[in-house]
């Protein structure tokens, strides 16, 4: 085993399911800012097969003896562990990056930066689509006003998974916190978020009844009152991309993608432009994917650890996705799906159609 | 629809349904769950497919119908076990056996946890190649000549012969919201080329829109007459092959999509299309299938998992035209003019399949079952267009 570097940040992953293995661990691999220490895991089985894969020295069923063994942790459980893991870490003094969503409620969310700063530890947001430079295009463009003022948006975003879960605790109300919504819907609600700046869900709609939701829809409305929808879905093939009607242009960008195209319709012209995001000096640049966002990331932490400032994603940005979304649940109605409609006869199935 | 002969009978019944996260397997568990009150547990091999059966306060449980210590603990305390699963990923080989072996295992875990009813799910490809006229359960059973129809004629007969309260449900064509092999895949056929209609398409097709094959399988469920018979499944009326595919074809626009061929002429694209085929690939499927480790490898890559999962949805021989358009394609999915797309190759054994005027009966589900089709096929059809539209398909 490779000793350990003093100039790089020693990391613990809390949680060694799909995530840890595809995204976390081959970008820590790769970044030369961090090295991955301890690899936890409930299942040592399990945790043990990556701290080989990944040549990870130790590995650990319990995160309770962390501090001390290492600066920072990766937290990637089961959503409903992320604040009190967090929160327990963060109080010691141990740096935390968190996966999405931060934490089951706002009110998780604040116990998360109250620790993190009574333990003068870092919290960084896993919400890692705000490293693709298509969202930093996006925002800038919008920011500027290039498109003119926004008339309306309307954002769908729809995959069937073929993600290789772990564990199904996606699957369960109480240690998802929610069904797509929060899954998915987290990721793309942030981006506008901090793309469009605060909003308010006006109407939402699932179709959860008893468990957690595939597919929602939602009307949202910016600040300054301008109204556009989202609709989310884990069970349909959607467009996968959010376009801004502006006075001037139209804008249609990817939002499922680490390298999407955007596309700009100026106001009554035939040709639009389309392409790809890259840093201004990087010439052509190459498309970026996951494991690069996912290094992008791991380097941001690593660079607010050595004390250089704030993480890109802090936990007070990570708190305003939980904020929307509990929100949205707070005004569920059930979604229309006329051909699912059931006559409820007998029994207890009548009361989650309410 | 309101099956209020069976009400309250599954109230609080501790009921498996295998395929759970498939077309016919979801939509029973929605109506189980929502309209009979029924306390529902899904044994499941693929966490990614089952978000929709997460929708409900449903027992997901992790595990395959090849292993009998997972089926033990799914099938431990339940009164009922819906058989729906069946192959759909790895080799044809592969698919026929958990068809049979799996079937055969459900069956012998019911027996051990004293299941008091099993319904298993066949088809109408049992009876092989049909002929013209009225086709009832007194028909021989005989082998389609493919892997899924075979092994399901021989997971039948393994299921009637058993000894346990079993009662098989044999559905025609089932279409309907979430459907594959005779909705989605129609869809994304007529999308992707044209499809022949064998003598114009004057063939009858039964079939049986979901939420009707679902109240029959509630009803087997429940019905004593139900155990140790087989019922056929299908809507009140057939219509003919030109209907259907035509129906399908108004939901993508006013192109045509469909052409008509005689058997022969159906034959001969058949023949001209396989001659066509570059024989490397041909070389290389046969070395993929006679080096089965070498198989393997490329089918655990990401791009050969991908290719299993799209190819287990539709019909064997649309998928090598499926597969090449979507890897041709690129960007966005273009719609070339009708004109302008290759007409799908139909193998003689499809051929035969689309050729008989056969009237499936329904007389004996009506009779022990209680059986009302509630759907026509107009209606049907319409709520699947509302599906096929919000799921991005159209």
């Amino acid at each position: 085993m490779a000793k350990p570097n003093p100039a790089k940040i020693r990391l613990a992953v809390v949680g060694c399911g799909a995530v840890a293995q595809i995204h976390h661990l081959p970008a820590i691999a790769a970044s030369d800012r961090v090295e991955a220490a301890v690899l936890v895991d409930a299942d040592e089985k399990r945790a043990r097969a990556l701290a080989e894969r990944f040549g990870v020295p130790e590995v650990a069923t319990d995160f309770k003896d962390l501090p001390g063994r290492v600066d920072a942790a990766v937290v990637a459980l089961p959503n409903s562990l992320h604040a009190p893991v967090s929160v327990e870490l963060l109080r010691r003094g141990v740096h935390v990056l968190v996966e999405k969503p931060m934490a089951m409620s706002v009110q998780e969310c604040d116990e998360m930066i109250a620790a993190a700063s009574a333990g003068r530890a870092v919290l960084a947001v896993g919400l890692d689509f705000r490293f693709f430079d298509a969202s930093l295009f996006v925002r800038n463009l919008l920011r500027d006003g290039l498109i003119g003022p926004i008339r309306r948006f309307d954002l769908r975003q729809g995959v069937i998974p073929r993600w290789p879960f772990a564990t199904d605790f996606l699957l369960k109300k109480e240690m998802a916190g929610g069904g797509v919504l929060a899954d998915f819907g987290v990721h793309v609600l942030d981006l506008l978020l901090w793309w469009l700046g605060d909003l308010t869900a006006t109407e939402y709609r699932d179709d959860a009844m008893g468990g957690v939701e595939s597919d929602c829809e939602m009307t949202l409305a910016t600040a300054s009152g301008v109204t556009g929808t989202a609709e989310i879905s884990r069970t349909r093939n959607l467009r996968n991309t959010c376009i801004f009607e502006g006075e001037r242009a139209t804008l249609e960008v990817g939002v499922w993608d680490p390298d999407p195209e955007i596309r700009l319709t100026i106001a009554d012209r035939a040709v639009a432009l389309a392409g790809r995001a890259r840093p201004s000096e990087s010439g052509a640049g190459s498309a970026l994917n996951f494991t690069d966002v996912f290094i992008r990331q791991i380097d941001d932490f690593a660079k607010a650890v050595r004390g250089r400032g704030e993480p890109f994603v802090p936990g007070t940005e990570g708190r305003r996705s939980l904020a929307l979304i509990e929100a949205c649940y707070a005004r569920k109605k059930p979604l229309e799906l006329p051909w699912s409609v059931v006559s409820a006869g007998a029994g207890a199935g009548r009361e989650t159609l309410q | 629809m309101t099956l209020s002969a069976i009400e309250g009978a599954l109230v609080g019944k501790r009921v498996l349904v295998t395929g759970a996260t498939g077309f016919i397997g979801g939509r029973l568990v929605e109506r189980l769950v929502l309209e009979h009150g029924a306390e529902v547990r899904a044994l499941v091999r693929n966490l990614a497919a089952a978000a929709r059966l997460a929708r409900f306060p449903v027992t997901v449980l992790r595990g395959d119908l090849a292993s009998a210590p997972d089926l033990a603990v799914a099938i431990q305390g339940c009164d009922l076990v819906f058989h729906c699963a069946y192959g759909t990923s790895g080799s044809q080989k592969h698919r026929a056996w958990v068809n049979r072996e799996g079937t055969r295992r459900v069956l012998e875990a019911s027996r051990a946890a004293g299941v008091g009813r099993i319904v298993y799910l066949s088809t109408l490809m049992v009876y092989g190649q049909t002929g013209d006229g009225d086709l009832d359960e007194t028909a021989p059973r005989r082998p389609f000549g493919n892997a899924y129809s075979d092994s399901k004629l021989e997971a039948e007969r393994i299921a009637l012969s058993s000894g346990l309260p079993v009662a098989v449900l044999q559905p025609t064509a089932v279409y309907g919201p979430y459907g594959g092999v005779w909705t989605e895949a129609v869809i994304k056929s007529l999308k992707t080329g044209r499809q022949i209609l064998v003598n114009g398409g004057d063939g009858l097709g039964n079939a049986v829109y979901v939420d009707d094959l679902v109240s029959a399988m509630l009803l087997a469920a429940v019905r004593d007459a139900a155990v140790g018979e087989a019922f056929l499944i299908s809507g009140e009326e057939p219509v003919t092959w030109r209907e259907l595919y035509e129906r399908f074809e108004r939901m993508l626009g006013a192109e045509r999509r469909t052409v008509d061929m005689t058997e022969a002429e159906a034959l001969a694209h058949w023949k001209r299309w396989k001659r066509a085929q570059p024989h490397a690939v041909g070389e290389a499927l046969r070395i993929l299938k006679a080096e089965q480790p070498i198989r393997e490898r490329i089918e655990r890559t990401r791009e050969g998992v991908w290719l299993r999962e799209m190819a287990s949805t539709v019909l064997p021989e649309s998928v090598q035209q499926k597969i090449k358009s979507r890897l041709g394609s690129g960007g966005r999915p273009s719609r070339p003019a009708a004109a302008e797309l290759p007409i799908h190759p139909m193998t003689p054994q499809m051929i035969g399949f689309f050729r008989p005027r056969t009237r499936v009966r329904i007389d004996k589900a009506k009779r022990l079952l209680g059986y009302r089709p509630a759907f026509d096929f107009e209606t049907g059809m319409e709520l699947t267009e509302k599906w096929a539209r919000w799921a991005n398909l159209l």
